[in-house]
């Protein structure tokens, strides 16, 4: 029996990859100065539908219910980026719209989630007590 | 590594950025210092940068211990960054004629390091743009874990 619903799980996930896209962003801008270093990043969209196909994997008859799927995004090397002469191709613009957006992004999931749990404590306290 | 992970790895781009505008700050303090312990003028200093993993804190690693892998924790995938040495530039010192100089030569001649104020000064904005950049992703992950205490509330 799962106590959570599946809209709390997969949002649950998505703060998940979108901490790990953090991780890459805020790796891409402490790097700025790096010799040679390439831009890092997740395909989001691509990685969140895979992670919502675990959830529901999970929740199947074969799940274990236990979030016992949990296999790690798959990080790329950005390609298109203008390249500095000393080998590094971390774009300033590019890393300050994806933190940006990251930021909405996580706040609208904790906003959901928020509500979500909101909605299961009021379906255990059916009348409100 | 979580938000917390990622707080630090932006806190090793401050810290290594600190340390860029440190070397630059000591370059023109001694764009005309022409004794230095080893001997001759001063020599422009440049840092290295080299992307390093972040090592994970020790408050973390007491917490959660080996049981991280257990937890789901995701394995460490940004990168931080470090000083992995200062270096001196082998430039040529400028050589001044200055004969009532102490350290001139015999004609008359001084040794000055080779310190353009207006490269130290581009190179000390660079630091501090990207010192700047740091703090914002630091301020982005401190309202990343705000809105999820709000969780609890």
């Amino acid at each position: 029996m799962h106590i959570t619903t599946p809209l709390a799980d997969e949002l649950g996930r998505y703060l998940d990859l979108a901490t790990q896209r953090m991780q890459l962003i805020a790796g891409n801008m402490a790097n700025v100065d790096t010799p040679g270093y390439r831009t890092q990043d997740i395909d989001f969209q691509k990685e969140f539908s895979r992670v919502a196909g675990e959830v529901a994997a999970d929740r199947g008859p074969q799940g274990t219910g236990a979030g016992a799927l949990h296999t790690p995004p798959q990080i790329e090397a950005v390609d298109g980026l203008l390249e500095r002469p000393d080998g590094n191709n971390v774009s300033i613009d590019r890393e300050s719209m994806a933190l940006g957006e990251l930021q909405l992004q996580f706040r609208t999931g904790s906003a959901l989630l928020k509500r979500e749990f909101t909605r299961m404590s009021e379906a255990i306290h059916e009348d409100g007590k | 590594m979580n938000l917390f992970g990622v707080m630090g790895l932006s806190g090793t781009a401050l810290k290594a950025e600190r340390i860029r505008a440190e070397i630059v700050a000591s370059n023109m303090a001694n764009a005309e210092t022409t004794r230095t312990a080893s001997g001759g003028p001063y020599q422009r200093k440049h840092v290295v940068f080299a992307a390093a993993p972040e090592q994970a804190s020790t408050f973390r690693n007491a917490l959660i211990g080996q049981s991280a892998s257990s937890l789901g924790v995701a394995a460490n995938s940004g990168t931080g960054v470090e000083v992995t040495a200062v270096v001196n530039d082998p430039g040529a010192p400028v050589r001044r004629y200055d004969p009532g100089h102490p350290d001139a030569d015999k004609n008359g001649y001084v040794n000055f390091p080779d310190i353009d104020p207006m490269t130290e000064m581009v190179d000390m904005m660079g630091a501090a743009r990207s010192y700047q950049l740091n703090a914002s992703a630091v301020q982005a992950s401190k309202n990343m874990l705000q809105s999820s205490i709000d969780l609890l509330k």
